[in-house]
């Protein structure tokens, strides 16, 4: 079986499965190994100078969540700001997203490894984003399939740069060290399966709505749905997508009945539908309020100064975001 | 001119940001470069630009939230009673400095005030410039500051498949003033356009997904000339633009934007009723 590079642009190479064909159910010898392993590895030291990833919790069995702080990345918190999963099945294990560094990475797998011998098959990324991809690196040494929505690549391959400068500046190169954009060996365009021995997990990429590559993962034997930021709970949403795209992925989640949700910022595990109404009402006074300025001629700057602003003692790090949610809205609802 | 400048900009992109973090001492140099005396020369010559004598006034968000969409006005207050000539904005450490320029026609209007207003992107913290001409050739300068560390990844689209969708839409729109006396009245062009840069990697063939991007739109009301706009990709995705126009008989718009790969667009208020 031949091998494909898939973390490096190949001109003129489309082998599957590194060119995002549909890959409908996958198992370990279904799939093509990339070349990951050969590729050299940074060393990593496990020195937690702040708060560790080991803190995870069993919300079901044999799902495991481990909580990031309500905060932006900083030096203090090295990018542990963002929920990180693993489910351990009777011969695999998965990991659905990975922390803000290479070094949380180490903790998330030095966690793993505290519960399971079982070999990690699968690391998962719910979307682009840099607090809940960077921990990739940690796992190459398990030699993985990534696996991400079929736009992840194009995604991240287009922001590697400004990913890396922006989150090292962040949390401080001694904290990012050995932190790298690992993009998907797996790429998913459909509703797709993994088996991790006795248990499956439900792939299901969404249109564009958080981001244009959110991907949710229904764990099918305890009815976890892990929602990636596609929910957001006490951290204030960020749109980076599509609101209207966001609060329509909203309707159809509302109608799904599963025993609990992960948020990728929130607690570990919350229910569905109320899980969904805070950031509903969120995305919709934004909606409103835009549209509704718009349609009065209001311009840009006029709306950041206004809308939404009903929803201000509501979320954390408000001032954070809300003003560049604002900013995307308008610039999307413009053209409705 | 602005075009060897860019080429090198775009392939260290990475390498300044960096540099503007400490990473890479040796090129913070070029970071550092001040090219506004090296930008002013090739627009200006050693003609006179006096500075911040409230002819001109540039308007930039106190913080910089969205580095790909950052808001911007010039105001050219009611006191300025001469006709206009040209506007320029400049980015100074945009990989391509020069935003827009305008070319005033005979609809630009006079007797009261004028404003231009449109969204950038800010490739890293730099000084944003406006520059006026007035009718009798004498420049006038407005200088903010821009905070925005977005880098590169400001640059990325959103939603790229989104954008290349319905791309040439335009719409253009008219606002009538409060007063009817006024003899100002304000427009918007809202052109669906991805205004590629050239700095998009393609994973799937390791090349530069190509630059395309609106870079000429003219604008007319009741077939008189308000100004002609020649842009660069410094301009957000689906660039949108604001405007002050002389009141006329009828008001109404005609606009036709041409991008960089010679295709033309049009809009006009002509044909859109009902309102
Ligand atoms: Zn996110």
């Amino acid at each position: 079986m031949s091998k494909q590079p898939c973390d490096m642009p190949s001109a003129g190479r489309t082998m599957h499965p590194c060119d995002g064909r549909v890959v409908s159910t996958l198992t370990r010898r279904g799939v093509v190994l990339a070349a990951l392993a050969s590729a050299s590895l940074p060393l990593l030291r496990h020195l937690p100078a702040y708060a560790a990833i080991d803190d995870v919790t069993e919300v079901a069995p044999g799902v495991f969540v481990h909580q990031g702080l309500y905060e932006v990345q900083s030096a203090a918190n090295g990018g542990d700001i963002a929920n990180a999963s693993f489910v351990v099945g009777s011969e695999a294990v998965a990991v659905i997203d990975t922390s803000g560094s290479a070094k949380l990475g180490v903790q998330l797998r030095d966690a793993i490894r505290a519960v399971t011998d079982k070999p990690i098959r699968y690391v998962i990324n719910t979307h682009m984003h840099p607090d809940h991809v960077f921990g990739n690196a940690a796992f190459k040494q398990d030699n993985p399939e990534f696996v991400g929505h079929y736009k992840l690549a194009r995604a991240l391959g287009t922001r590697k740069e400004g990913y890396l400068a922006a989150n090292e500046q962040m949390v401080g190169s001694d904290a990012f060290a050995g932190s790298e954009v690992i993009l998907p060996t797996v790429s998913i365009k459909e509703p797709t399966k993994l088996d991790l021995g006795d248990r499956e997990l439900l792939l299901e990429p969404q249109p564009t709505a958080h981001t244009d590559n959110d991907l949710i993962v229904t764990d099918l034997k305890t009815e976890t749905l892990f929602l990636g930021d596609l929910l957001f709970s006490v951290h204030v949403p960020t749109i980076d997508g599509s609101i209207a795209g966001w609060l329509s992925v909203l309707d159809d989640l509302e109608q799904r009945n599963v025993a609990r949700v992960v948020p990728g910022h929130g607690p570990k595990t919350m229910e569905l539908p109320e899980a969904l109404a805070p950031q509903k009402r969120y995305l919709s006074a934004i909606a409103d309020d835009v549209r509704r300025q718009i349609a009065e001629g209001k311009t840009l700057e006029e709306a950041t100064k206004s809308a939404g602003f009903s929803e201000k003692d509501a979320w954390e790090l408000f001032d954070q975001y809300h003003v560049r949610n604002v900013t995307a809205a308008y610039a999307e609802l413009e053209w409705e | 001119m602005t075009h060897a400048l860019k080429k090198l900009s775009r392939t260290v992109c990475g390498v300044v940001l960096a540099a503007s973090i400490g990473v890479l001492a040796d090129t913070s140099a070029f970071a550092e470069e001040d090219l506004w005396p090296t930008l002013r020369a090739e627009a200006f010559g050693d003609r006179p630009i006096a500075e911040e004598n409230g002819y001109v006034v540039l308007e930039t968000p106190k913080k910089v939230e969205d580095a790909a969409i950052v808001p911007l006005t010039v105001r050219i207050p009611p006191h300025v009673k001469d006709k206009l000539k040209s506007l320029s904005i400049f980015i100074d450490n945009n990989p391509d400095p020069k935003v827009a320029t305008l070319n005033f026609g005979p609809a630009a209007g006079v007797g009261g005030e004028r404003s231009f207003a449109t969204r950038v992107r800010v490739d890293n913290f730099s000084h944003a410039r406006a520059v006026l001409e007035l009718e009798d050739g004498s420049l006038h300068m407005a200088t903010k500051f821009l905070s925005a560390a977005g880098g590169c990844a400001a640059m990325q689209a959103k939603d790229p498949d989104a954008d290349m969708a319905g791309i040439g839409k335009t719409v253009v729109r008219t606002f009538s003033p409060a007063l009817s006396s006024n003899p100002i009245w304000s427009g918007q062009v809202m052109i669906k356009h991805p205004n590629h840069n050239g700095m998009q990697l393609d994973i799937n063939t390791a090349t530069f997904i190509p630059e395309r991007y609106v870079r000429e739109v003219t604008v007319e009301r009741d077939g008189e000339l308000v100004f002609k706009l020649d842009s660069t990709f410094s301009i957000s995705t689906n660039p949108n633009f604001r405007f002050t126009f002389a009141k006329g008989d009828n008001n109404e718009l005609d606009v036709s934007v041409v991008d960089t790969d010679g295709v033309a667009f049009d809009g006009t208020t002509k044909r859109e009723s009902g309102s």
